[in-house]
């Protein structure tokens, strides 16, 4: 057996042990974590020239894979490739698939346990394009497996780049007329696009109907502060808050986290609005300066070790600004950036760099 | 607190009004009173030590040089000098624009000095827009002026309002004769789209960088080209336009652009971590750090401190850093190489730093590049610019006088 099927090996069971409602030791993901970025820093050259500081493996910028191809598998094996939005190819992440095996499965996972818990199928609507109509991203590759694994039927209502208002309407309409459960997915601008085009129209969905929101805004609608939309939502679509939940996810990861009110409001729980972090991937806020961790709630820069990123590079620094909350995480949105750089970001922009 | 439009009117109406008093002032009284105000405010610097620490994000010795080299510039003799160059090379005498409104940036703390002093020094009354994370300077350097003498006083004062506010913008330039910004070259194209007729003396963003050719790293310099490229790097934390974002380093025989960077890590950057420190790091400008330090280590080589680091990587493709002692040292043959990548930044750059022996070819050399506006200058004096040194390519009196017919400037 190569040492990556041995890895993949480990990574199936980690997840299908959680799958199988059994505890996962984070001391067995961590092992998990080494040995991973041990095998990626020999096969990844980008990877293997970051130094160790602290005692974690170090964590690869998630702009790299702006600029470099960071995959462990030769490029002819390339199966998918993944990109982040953005209007030039130095504003977007690529991240290489051979497999998408392990994707697939985290993806399925986490989405069972935190959207569909207490469902085995649903009718869904889809406020972003088809998967056809965007190859390259990996959110629409994503929704599209949940219309598969998880939905009864599926309609996507953003076509030819706008949202068709009057589909969604209808949708709703159907919905409601139903009396069935729906579950409404989109991005977070489409559902700006939809509070600015649904007028006064108001749905009152069927109980246990749900809400998934994910990603930013990157200048495709005004921009809303996310407790002005969730009661928003609410109020637009019927749903109850706590069955509005947000996923963050990443073009650099195969793994998503999910806000857990939903999954507590099934279970008789109740706790402050956070991100779950699957068991088989470590989210950690750590200190600019010296990478390593912060002490307890403190604000810090997200890094993320997802083991699903088998063959690409498991530890991820990203740019996110995040705390912890209770056994999970809260992230506070991307830094900026901009305010205190000085005179550099003009002149980023003015000559085409970083 | 920030003002509204109404406030700003207000103000503006009551520092044009101020003019006619300034101007009936000699040029030698006001030079004498600015001066008197610059020691005022340097003392009064020091008592606020801590809380200027506080409002810029600076460390406190960082605001205590800051104060220190840039009020220092603010001496009559020089001033006086200045007023002479400004009439030097024209038929008629120039007399002072009316009023001059000015929106300041927050990055560097003591631009108000220069951006206040000199239209004062002509007689031209100022309006100043203080940054909204940043105005306890600003104050302090009008308190410095009010009693210094009561007319001095009147014709300077401050507003804060949010940027992008366009009746405060309008209220702010209404009576202006010219409008100078500081900022982001958004915000100047902006603000200068909606001014009209009224000039606009631009200050966009920009970076600056430094060369050091084969005599600065030879064994009787290197200890000096270090000490000073390390206070050009960290005053005012990489902050500015004028702090260097890429040192281009002449590789010798004896020396490696790595070399030179493990040596200015050792001697320079770390030992002034502690007479000088980092000022606190902000979360935003944290993730970029730690992303172009990534990239650094991954394109190049990284010798990262505790609050500073160095990329030693080629000159192409740059990544700018964040600030905040994030530089690039980048290998290059010669001055003619550096030449050639200093002229690719463009009109961005603003200032480059040269060891003693190359300033003048270099200077040359940018005279005939696409950046021929970039100051250039010794290193270790990137960041403390003459009181008369240009900006941006111009004079610094440039938009506050106007040809006239009779000499009002006495």
């Amino acid at each position: 057996m190569t040492t990556r099927a041995v890895l993949k090996d480990r990574i199936e069971a980690l997840i299908s042990s959680f799958e199988a409602g059994e505890r996962v030791d984070p001391a067995v993901r961590d092992r998990l974590i080494d040995d991973l970025a041990a095998w990626q820093a020999t096969r990844i050259p980008e990877y293997g020239r970051l130094q160790r500081r602290g005692a974690w493996p170090p964590a690869l910028p998630t702009d790299v894979f702006r600029f470099r191809r960071i995959a462990a598998h030769p490029v002819e094996e390339d199966r998918r490739l993944f990109r982040s939005s953005g209007t030039t190819s130095a504003e977007r992440s690529v991240h290489a698939y051979c497999d998408l095996g392990l994707y697939d499965f985290a993806a399925r996972v986490a989405a069972q346990h935190m959207l569909f818990p207490d469902i085995d199928d649903m009718r869904l609507i889809v406020l972003a394009p088809h998967e056809e109509d965007a190859l390259d991203s990996s959110l629409e590759y994503m929704l599209a497996r949940f219309a598969e694994w998880f939905g009864t039927g599926c309609t996507w209502v953003w076509r030819a780049g706008k949202l068709d208002l009057g589909l969604l309407t209808e949708e709703l309409r159907n919905a409601e007329a139903s009396g069935e459960p729906v579950a409404v997915l989109g991005t977070s601008f489409a559902f700006v696009h939809a509070e600015d085009g649904l007028g006064d129209q108001r749905f009152e969905l069927a109980p246990r109907s749900r809400v998934m929101q994910t990603g930013g805004y990157k200048g495709r609608s005004r921009e809303v502060d996310r407790e002005v939309l969730l009661r928003a939502i609410s109020a637009r679509y019927g749903v109850p808050s706590r069955w509005i939940i947000n996923e963050f996810g990443a073009t650099e990861l195969s793994s998503q986290m999910y806000e857990t009110t939903l999954r507590e409001d099934i279970d008789g729980s109740v706790g402050p609005r956070r991100l779950w972090v699957p068991p088989w991937v470590r989210a950690t806020p750590v200190d600019p300066d010296t990478l390593q961790p912060v002490e307890g709630e403190a604000v810090g820069i997200l890094r993320i070790d997802d083991t699903a990123n088998l063959d690409s590079v498991c530890c991820i620094q990203t740019s996110d600004l995040a705390k912890r909350i209770d056994d999970g995480i809260a992230v506070l949105g991307r830094a900026p950036g901009a305010t205190p750089r000085g005179c550099s970001l003009a002149a980023d922009q003015a000559l085409g760099a970083l | 607190m920030t003002d509204d439009a109404s406030v700003v009117r207000r103000r503006a109406g009551a520092v044009f009004r101020s003019g006619a008093a300034l101007r009936a002032a000699t040029i030698e009284e006001r030079a004498q009173w600015l001066a008197q105000a610059a020691t005022t405010l340097a003392h009064e610097v020091h008592g606020k030590r801590n809380e200027l620490s506080e409002a810029t994000a600076l460390s406190v010795p960082m605001v205590e040089w800051a104060a220190r080299t840039t009020l220092g510039t603010i001496i009559e003799d020089s001033m006086l000098a200045l007023a002479r160059q400004a009439q030097r090379g024209s038929h008629r005498m120039r007399s002072p624009i009316s009023m001059l409104s000015v929106i300041l940036a927050g990055n560097v703390f003591t631009a108000s000095v220069r951006s206040v002093i000199v239209p004062l020094l002509f007689g031209v009354p100022v309006l100043v827009k203080a940054s909204s994370t940043e105005t306890l300077f600003p104050v302090m350097l009008r308190d410095a002026l009010v009693q210094t003498d009561s007319r001095l006083g009147a014709a300077m004062d401050l507003v804060v309002f949010a940027g992008g506010d366009v009746q405060c913008e309008d209220a702010l330039a209404e009576p202006a004769e010219a409008v100078s910004v500081y900022g982001s070259d958004e915000t100047v194209a902006a603000i200068g789209a909606r001014l009209g007729d009224t000039p606009l003396i631009a200050h966009g963003h920009g970076v600056s960088a430094a060369y050091c050719g084969p005599e600065a790293l030879d064994d009787a310099h290197v200890g000096n080209t270090i000490a000073d490229l390390s206070l050009d790097i960290c005053a005012y934390d990489q902050r500015g336009c004028l702090s260097p974002q890429v040192v281009y380093v002449a590789e010798t025989v004896r020396w490696s652009a790595a070399d030179f960077a493990r040596r200015l890590a050792q001697e320079g950057l770390g030992p002034m971590s502690e007479t000088l420190p980092r000022g606190r790091l902000p979360l935003s400008v944290g993730a970029s750090q730690a992303q172009w330090r990534g990239i650094a280590e991954v394109e190049g080589t990284l010798i990262a401190g505790d609050t500073y680091a160095i990329s030693v990587r080629d000159t192409q493709p740059m990544r700018w850093s964040p600030g905040f002692r994030n530089v690039t040292i980048a290998p290059v043959p010669g001055l003619d190489e550096a030449a050639t990548a200093l002229g690719q930044i463009g009109s961005s750059l603003k200032c480059v730093g040269a060891d003693f022996a190359s300033i003048s070819k270099l200077r040359a050399r940018l005279m005939q590049s696409p950046a021929p506006r970039a100051y250039a200058c010794a290193i270790g004096e990137m960041q403390t610019p003459p009181f008369d040194a240009p900006a941006d390519g111009r004079p610094v009196w440039h938009g506050l006088l106007r040809p006239s017919t009779r000499a009002t400037h006495r």
